[in-house]
């Protein structure tokens, strides 16, 4: 019976590159099976926050259930995961991939494969999955559909003729997706007799439930009142709900079996007891291995965050300490920076991730920040053989104690037109980058790799790639271990007095470059005070930039015409409220923005 | 009531014509465009006064400022019917400073002789610069030769008391050409000199040229400045203000009301008073303006602001006005008036400024230096409050 029913489940993906159309044919989809009617319809039904229909990226997976009647006649369950789109979130792509059998592989028939369409791609065929190309936007003029199927063919090496050909945005062809996704993926497999496991692919906090687990049953089945065992941890809960999600909540069900995708909950406090990954498996007669693949996923950049209002320490912990309900991967711990006054140090995966929590901590809950320039982690070894991970720069160690220091290296693939080939080797030369190899997709387009400092990257890399190839060329990278480098610390000393909040770790040979332009920017931004601020770069003792700010002498309204007190008034109002805000660095007195103009990274460096 | 028993009031009269627009100028002037037009706001403001014979019969006048634009420009009839209303709608006191502002070569002997019997005893004076090359990029109608003979008309109409006008930070100013102009001011021997920096305001000829001509550096004003209150101390005039300097006996008495936090009364388009606890101004419009005073049924609002001064911004502004004057600010009438200490309040703030030498503390008295003066705006809104100033129980800073 149970066997009967899973002939008629597929569960699959949607993966392609940023803007190729994966939510708007989410939406296509569940509109053709009325799963939602149209006027319910809002654009991106499937990305629930704000932010992402914003963005137009997808930063949590999603997963919903869709009935769909056939024209065979036949009444199928169609669970569609969704899954997030940036190179910051390739583990949580991988595991929501591993609970599909299929995926569509949709691409943009006027831009072709993107780096992350590969990657994403890889992931899908290393997950063991039926992929299908979906070809989108053939009702743009530029569109080139044989180009695109021919490129799918060659470098992934997939046969993708006689694919759908479509238009996500007008709705054409949505039937031959229908169809394909029947036909080419196949039903789930497994053994409901066999011990529960359960791939855990997504978890969110709701504050009536608590944590909403997102799984996809493989073997086995669960119902309210077991009592199961997360297998990494060993931590046991009992089952409150199962059920099924459909674009408009959660709708239990009595139980969940093999090949089905639904959620669980059982009472647990916060998603970092629910690792994405995780299996979960009976408390009694459980499964003797968890399912493969499972890891916790480290930060890779950490940032200090610190409210620009010192007064709002606390309100900013329990911010951060809410978006952690959700965000397994966000850490954070307390620091304190001379400059800034109390804050955190956080990790994030990477930078867009990092500029979602600053986001959501600003427009949710209405803080300001200051961040400090983000960070990687450096493992130095010291003299005596001690390892020292170190995530905050201005806790490097000093340079005499140093044996050796290495830093994160990631693999890089970027595709680019063939026109930029010279420029984006310039840059990857530039940011330290050591070339591996190049291959052309096309005539037009070539894949470069290359292992590139992970410092480099944060640093403006991307930024610098989009301005130097007018915006063509696509970045994929994944970390690829730590190499020894030549690492110094650079100070920034205002008035004589180092800035702990400005400090960074830089490679030797950038050190002169980007302490010299660290320090006109200051002198750009610091207002002038009724002193001279002298602006020192150092490393160790050693002054390698300097700049003045000049001192201010003259600030004065003279005339006050005709007894106008109230525009003078004003003028100092106005003037007054500016200084509220300065932060005292040491003697100097910085206002945030100034601040954030100084970390912002811009252009050529 | 009689006189003596009154309470003393400055009166300022706004006349908003000029024979033409400066190129640095964005007071609210224009030039008429007929005689009528100048007659019709004549009787406008005339009718304002009127208007104001109730609400002011508890004041008597101790100065009287016609200011402008150029107030000389509009010839003397029309200024001796002004003086007329004044007369008829206020009881000002018998010694008052009448004072006109006057440009030169709108000025004649005939016309001083004849404002000084009406009572004017204070001419103030537009020279700006006795370089012709610099009032040539002010766009200024007159030469120093023209200022000289006006000046030389007001001495010989007997007008004992003089200011004149001076500015610095001109397009092609120096500080040798700043110099000569100091020089040949002092020369000529008038009783006040006030001293403006040049401000670049936008709408202005001048601003929309800030790029292409050649303005002094900051540094250079800074040194102008200095130079002209040292210069000008040696040779008589001591600084009494950030931008004024006098004689001995001859500070502008009306001026002061303003920096001593004392009543005055602006009538005019775009004038602005500080009367019965209130700070406000006249609207803008000259037409508006016109109109409403002559069709009291029309109902147009003449007040443009119009805020009553909390006690808070009372001291806030008590501090920022007291600073702009030498002599400072007194901690015993600060307590007097306000019912707080202002060393318990400020002195902390104040005490990197007299390390500095921004400002100076003694006898129970706060003052800037001239060096401080020149960046009162940076020092004021540093120790500044307006109306954050806690729960302090206060008085209201009314004398």
């Amino acid at each position: 019976m149970a066997g009967e029913r899973r002939k008629h489940i597929r569960n699959f993906s949607i993966i392609a590159h940023i803007d190729h159309g994966k939510s708007t044919l989410a939406d296509r989809i569940l509109e053709f099976s009325n799963t939602v009617q149209q006027r319910d319809m809002e654009e991106q039904l499937l990305d629930n926050m704000d932010l992402e229909r914003e963005r137009g990226i997808t930063i949590k997976a999603r997963a919903v259930r869709i009935s769909y009647s056939a024209p065979d006649g036949e009444t199928y369950e169609l669970n569609l995961i969704d899954t997030p789109g940036h190179v910051d979130f390739n583990y949580e792509v991988s595991r929501s991939l591993n609970a599909c059998e299929g995926a569509l592989l949709v691409v943009d028939a006027t831009q072709g494969i993107q780096a992350q369409t590969l990657a994403n791609a890889y992931l899908a065929v290393d997950a063991g999955l039926e992929i299908v190309p979906v070809i989108n936007k053939i009702d743009l003029a530029s569109a080139d559909p044989d180009r695109v199927i021919r490129e799918i063919e060659d470098v992934i090496g997939i046969p993708a003729e006689g694919c759908p050909r479509i238009s996500a945005k007008t709705g054409l062809n949505i039937p031959d997706v229908m169809e394909a996704i029947l036909r080419d993926i196949p039903a789930p497999q497994g053994d409901e007799n066999a011990p529960l496991r359960c791939l855990i692919f997504d978890s969110v906090y709701n504050s009536y439930l608590g944590v909403v687990v997102y799984v996809r049953v493989k073997d086995g089945t669960v119902r309210a009142g077991d009592r199961i065992r997360l297998m990494s941890t060993g931590a046991e809960f009992d089952v409150v709900e199962v059920g099924y999600m459909d674009p408009f909540g959660l709708k239990p069900l009595d139980v969940l079996s093999a090949g089905d995708v639904g959620y669980i909950t059982a009472s647990i406090k916060t998603v970092s007891d629910t690792r994405v990954g995780d299996t979960i498996t009976s408390a009694a007669n459980g499964a003797d291995t968890p399912l493969p693949g499972f890891k916790s996923v480290l930060p890779m950049v950490y940032a200090g965050i610190y409210p620009a209002d010192g007064a709002r320490y606390g309100e900013t912990k329990d911010a951060l300490e809410k978006l952690q309900l959700n965000d397994a991967a966000l850490v954070f711990e307390p620091e304190t920076s001379a400059a800034l006054g109390f804050g955190f140090r956080c990790g994030f995966l990477g930078l867009l991730h990092m500029e979602i929590i600053e986001e959501r901590l600003e427009r949710e809950f209405n803080l300001d920040l200051i961040t400090t320039a983000p960070s990687v982690i450096y493992e130095v070894t010291l003299h005596d053989g001690t390892v020292v991970r170190v995530d905050n720069p201005s806790n490097y160690p000093a340079p005499e104690t140093i044996e050796f220091a290495a830093e994160p290296i990631v693999a890089a693939n970027i595709i680019t037109p063939t026109e930029y080939v010279g420029n984006i080797m310039d840059l990857c030369q530039d940011r330290r980058g050591t070339f591996i190899d190049m291959k052309y997709i096309d005539d037009g387009r070539a894949e470069l790799h290359y292992k590139l400092p992970l410092n480099e990257i944060i640093y403006d890399f991307f930024d610098t790639m989009k301005s130097r190839t007018k915006g063509y060329a696509s970045l994929d990278y994944e970390l690829a271990g730590y190499e020894p480098s030549e690492l110094v610390k650079l100070d920034f000393l205002l008035n004589g007095e180092i800035v702990d909040a400005l400090t960074f770790i830089v490679h030797k040979d950038k050190a002169y470059p980007r302490a010299r332009k660290i320090a006109e920017k200051l002198k750009d931004n610091i207002p002038r005070q009724l002193f001279e601020i002298p602006i020192q770069a150092a490393i160790g003792s050693k002054i390698i930039a300097r700049e003045t700010v000049k001192a201010l002498r003259k600030d004065v309204l003279a005339k006050c015409y005709g007894g106008d007190i109230t525009r003078k008034k004003k003028l100092l109002e106005k003037q007054k409220e500016g200084k509220k805000k300065m932060r005292q660095l040491g003697s100097v007195q910085v206002s945030p923005e100034a601040f954030m103009a100084v970390l912002r990274l811009d252009d050529e460096s | 009531m009689q006189t003596m028993d009154k309470k003393r009031l400055g009166l300022y009269l706004h006349i908003p014509f000029c024979r033409s627009k400066c190129a640095y100028c964005d007071f609210f002037s224009l030039v008429p465009s007929n005689e009528d037009l100048v007659e019709r706001y004549i009787n406008a403001l005339i009718l304002h006064m009127h208007s104001y014979r109730t609400g002011a019969k508890d004041y008597a006048p101790d100065t009287v400022f016609i200011g402008g634009g150029t107030p000389t420009s509009i010839g003397t009839d029309m200024l001796l019917k002004l003086i007329r209303a004044v007369r008829r709608n206020f009881s000002v006191i018998r010694g008052a400073e009448w004072t006109v502002e006057a440009n030169p070569a709108t000025v004649d002997v005939a016309m001083l002789n004849r404002l000084r019997r009406a009572g004017v005893n204070r001419l103030s004076m537009g020279l700006q610069s006795a370089n012709n090359n610099e009032l040539a990029a002010l766009s200024r109608i007159h030469r120093r030769q023209d200022f000289e003979a006006s000046f030389r008309a007001a001495r010989r109409a007997r007008i004992g008391n003089i200011n004149v006008d001076l500015m610095f930070g001109i397009p092609y100013q120096t500080r040798q050409s700043f110099l000569k102009t100091l020089r040949y001011v002092v020369h000529l021997g008038p009783e006040h000199v006030s001293l403006y920096d040049l401000m670049l305001e936008p709408g202005t000829q001048l601003y929309a040229q800030r790029q292409t001509l050649p303005f002094p550096s900051e540094d250079e004003e800074v040194d102008m400045y200095l130079t002209a209150v040292d210069f000008l101390a040696q040779h008589g005039y001591a600084q009494y203000e950030i931008s004024n300097f006098a004689r001995p006996g001859y500070m502008c008495r009306h001026n002061l009301k303003y920096w001593n936090c004392e009543e005055y009364l602006g009538l005019g388009v775009a004038a602005h008073s500080f009367f019965m606890g209130n700070r406000f101004s006249f609207i803008r419009n000259l037409d508006r303006y016109m109109n409403g005073l002559e069709i009291p049924s029309s109902a147009i609002r003449l007040t443009d602001q119009n805020d009553a001064v909390s006690p808070r911004e009372r001291l806030g502004e008590y501090i920022m006005l007291r600073f702009r004057l030498a002599a400072g600010l007194n901690v015993r009438e600060f307590a007097r008036l306000f019912g707080v200490s202002f060393e318990q309040l400020y002195g902390r703030k104040m005490q990197p400024y007299i390390q500095g030498g921004y400002a100076t503390y003694k006898n129970g008295v706060y003052a800037l230096t001239p060096k401080g003066m020149f960046v009162s705006n940076y020092i004021l809104s540093d120790i500044l409050e307006f109306a954050d100033l806690g729960q302090i129980n206060m008085f209201d800073g009314t004398r």
